[in-house]
């Protein structure tokens, strides 16, 4: 049988196919129905939120920040809780990352601000003594793409069925509502109203004076990203 | 056309060739940048303040793993394809119109595939998962120049003289199902310009975004399958079938045991798949399949070192070769580096070394004695091999060769040593605890200690470099160098001083 | 019977079956030495070391077998 295989290289195609096509068949498929479901507490990411991942992988953040906290004492007493496989129901594409030369950011809203954000994204080392990070400043200018992050909520609702506009339940017994505008204009004026208490918080007078106008640079996105991981 | 013998022609060969190089001296250019901006963060803005947003680390990045990837290693495979595959099969392009015009359409459409990634990923459009960072229309271009292979590929072996596959075509079969496999299902997504237009807002979003298919654990464990087998069959496999025919060939000693290469094919088929598994150790994915990655990434030591054994056993009788020839150096200490990485790949993938390793400098240094010292190695020696032939003309300097040899060994030495040291430092760092059970260390503290390590590995990388620009300078030499005749080309490549 | 319990039967099954069909691969490599053709394994490594245009193939197609 084998030296037939050896050759009929179409057969043989085949049966390397066959072969490699095993493991995916029945390590990756049959698990797809049971991973995806949010856990009490997650919520889907809001218009400016959306934005703000954008400029995350834009920029491959991803490169150097994880956002998987393992089950470790090390870890959850440096990050807190350990990762929820429900916590990353929405994450469309996940972020985990393969290498920490900075800081884990799963749980980055916890423990930092938007001030401290603002800050260590013009000048890293100001904030942490002897960073290698790179200044992204770039990102005070840089406007945000609201339309493309709306773009994507709609796709997401349609294709994925996440619930926006509906209540979501919170750890507390509470629950939220996550707002998706029904056109560009409201889109924009949700992610606006939002955009404006981030931007209280912070100090650059240009950036005030941006989200003021109408305009959402870059770091507001980023900032209400990083704020909204908990 | 005159009555002349029937050649090969290795017109489209020669062509990628040309890109193995280019391409190869971007990616590791841009990996010295890297490298050197870790070590010293102000390399950072090495073309100044207005152009920041496009020399930063982060933004570099993916450049360099796609241009190392997708550059420099797939256009050495799709040239030794175009060399060897002929050459096994008895065939000739020139036989064969369309397989020539198939050849050419594959070398165009290509390079227009990495202009498309080069100005993409400069500008930030990036799906962040790694080595698949392709928008979907790039996706599309990737899968035209990949099914136009594939076509040039079945076309060649339907017209073959030789009626039984060499074992190197084995390898290039493999490759080309695999990554075929792999890329489409991993880069399943959705362009959100189709969200949009069934909800009435046609038009308002950046048009090449889209939405990943998957969502979190499931995207993390679909992307670790195909990134770890793109390693597979991008690192491995098509590197194993250069090995299979050059080294053989160089040295001009039969392959030691032709029925192992056989077994260890199909075990490598088997069990490479199942080990991506290892990536996602503590995280999300269910235990089973963590499980199942440690004890298939151990497993595949065996089939790993079939093939790099073997290659090593055809040696046997004939070790004055190596001391002899530089060419044959590269691939013995390629192929000893292959079965280096394929024991300290697994050694990682054991759960409770991973939990050290994982995320640490280690994992960089693991893939880069693989890349650096098997794949880079192996595609060097096979163009070294092929210039000959393909030009009819000795090997530049067969000096420059083996000084070559000897920096780019040390420059991968200071690689691996250094990130090991670093990788395993931050790792017992970022879990120490005080006699209080507080964390010993800020996680600052586990990044500056790491100085020292990131500037020997700028080092190591640099003289790498440093050795492929020798490489690049002694291929283009050899296109004027001596005419030899045929009979000059047997076995080990004629050198010029 | 739910798709986990289907998953697990299938994976045993597949990988028994592979094994059976590695190790009678190994059985058939090492007894027989030869293939159908009557050609010991060995000497495909031929297919490297006498790769010109004008080497006699190791197992000519068959429609090349009258040509010398």
């Amino acid at each position: 049988m084998f030296h037939w295989l050896e050759k009929h290289p179409f057969f043989f195609a085949v049966g390397v196919f066959v072969t490699i096509a095993f493991a995916g068949l029945v390590e990756i498929l049959p698990n797809f129905a049971q991973a995806s479901r949010p856990v009490i507490g997650t919520a889907p990411y809001s218009t400016l939120e959306l934005a703000g991942r954008h400029v995350y992988i834009k920029n491959s953040c991803n490169a150097c920040h994880s956002q998987l906290v393992r089950p470790f004492k090390s870890e959850t007493d440096r990050y807190g809780h350990y990762s929820l496989s429900g916590e990353y129901a929405y994450d469309r594409p996940f972020l985990w990352g393969s290498k920490r030369t900075g800081p884990d950011l799963w749980r980055v809203g916890n423990y930092r601000t938007t001030d401290w954000h603002e800050n260590h994204m013009k000048d890293p080392a100001s904030v942490v003594p002897g960073s290698i990070m790179p200044a992204y400043k770039w990102m005070f200018t840089n406007k945000a793409d609201i339309e493309t992050a709306f773009a994507e909520q709609l796709t997401v609702a349609q294709y994925f069925s996440v619930t926006y506009n509906e209540p979501v339940p919170m750890k507390d017994g509470s629950s939220i509502i996550v707002k998706m505008g029904g056109s560009v204009a409201e889109a924009k004026a949700i992610a606006l109203e939002e955009a404006k208490l981030i931007a209280a918080d912070m100090r650059d007078q240009d950036v005030k004076d941006a989200v003021a106008r109408g305009e959402i640079p870059e770091i507001v996105a980023l900032i209400a990203y990083m704020n909204s991981l908990k | 056309m005159e009555n002349r013998p029937l050649e090969y022609d290795y017109t489209i060969a020669k062509m990628f060739m040309f890109t193995t190089i280019v391409l190869g001296i971007v990616g590791m250019l841009i990996g010295v940048i890297l490298a050197f901006q870790l070590a010293f963060p102000g390399v950072n803005l090495f073309l100044g303040e207005g152009l920041a947003e496009y020399t930063n680390f982060s933004r570099l990045r993916p450049l360099h793993t796609d241009a190392v990837i997708f550059g420099f290693t797939l256009s050495g495979v799709f040239a030794t394809w175009y060399y060897v595959g002929q050459r096994v099969l008895k065939v000739s392009m020139a036989e064969s119109k369309l397989l020539m015009t198939l050849g050419k359409v594959h070398f165009w459409l290509y390079l227009v595939v990495v202009a498309a990634v080069v100005v993409s990923l400069f500008a930030g459009v990036t799906t962040s998962k790694e080595y698949a960072e392709f928008e979907w229309p790039i996706d599309i271009g990737v899968v035209v120049v990949w099914v136009i292979w594939g076509m040039g590929v079945f076309g060649l072996i339907g017209i073959r003289r030789e009626k039984s596959l060499y074992i190197s075509i084995w390898y290039y079969i493999a490759t080309f199902l695999g990554i075929a496999m792999l890329y489409l299902f991993n880069n399943m997504e959705i362009p959100t310009i189709l969200g949009t237009s069934a909800a009435g807002e046609s038009g308002i979003c950046a048009w090449y975004h889209s939405v990943s298919m998957y969502s979190g654990t499931n995207d993390a464990l679909v992307q670790w399958w195909y990134g770890h087998n793109a390693v597979a069959f991008g690192f491995t496999v098509p590197i194993v079938a250069m090995i299979y025919y050059f080294l053989p060939k160089e040295s001009g000693q039969a392959i030691y045991s032709y029925k192992l290469s056989l077994l260890s094919f199909w075990g490598l088929m088997f069990v490479y798949l199942w080990a991506g598994g290892h990536h996602l150790l503590y995280s999300t994915v269910p235990d089973w399949m963590q499980t199942m990655g440690s004890i298939f990434s151990v497993i595949l030591i065996l089939p790993s070192w079939g093939s790099a054994i073997n290659m090593l056993l055809t040696m046997k009788g004939e070790w004055q070769q190596v001391a002899a020839s530089p060419l044959i150096k590269f691939m013995i200490l390629g192929s000893t580096f292959y079965m280096f990485s394929t024991l300290e790949g697994p050694i990682q993938a054991i759960k409770s070394v991973n939990a050290i390793a994982h995320f640490t400098d280690w994992i960089v240094g693991h893939v880069h004695d693989g890349v650096l010292g098997w794949v880079g190695f192996m595609i060097m020696a096979a163009l070294y091999h092929m210039a000959p032939r393909v030009f009819k003309r000795e090997i530049y300097s067969k000096s420059l060769m083996a000084a070559q040899f000897w920096i780019q060994t040390l420059g991968v030495v200071l690689y691996f040593t250094s990130m090991w040291i670093a990788g395993i430092t931050q790792g017992m760092m970022w879990r120490a605890h005080d006699e209080f059970g507080n964390l010993a260390y800020s996680f600052i503290d586990t990044v500056t200690v790491l100085h020292p390590y990131y500037t020997i590995r700028g080092v190591g990388g640099l003289l790498y470099l440093v050795g492929f620009l020798m490489f690049a300078y002694n291929i283009y030499k050899t296109m004027s160098a001596r005419p030899v005749e045929e009979r000059e080309l047997q076995n080990a490549s004629p050198m010029g001083a | 019977m739910d798709i986990a319990q289907i998953q697990a039967y299938g994976y045993f099954a597949l990988t028994v079956f592979l094994v059976l069909a590695l190790y009678g691969y190994i059985y058939h490599l090492y007894t027989k030495k030869k293939d159908v053709d009557g050609i010991d394994y060995e000497s495909y490594s031929d297919m490297a070391l006498k790769d010109d245009l004008d080497d006699a193939p190791v197992s000519p197609k068959s429609d090349d077998k009258l040509t010398p």
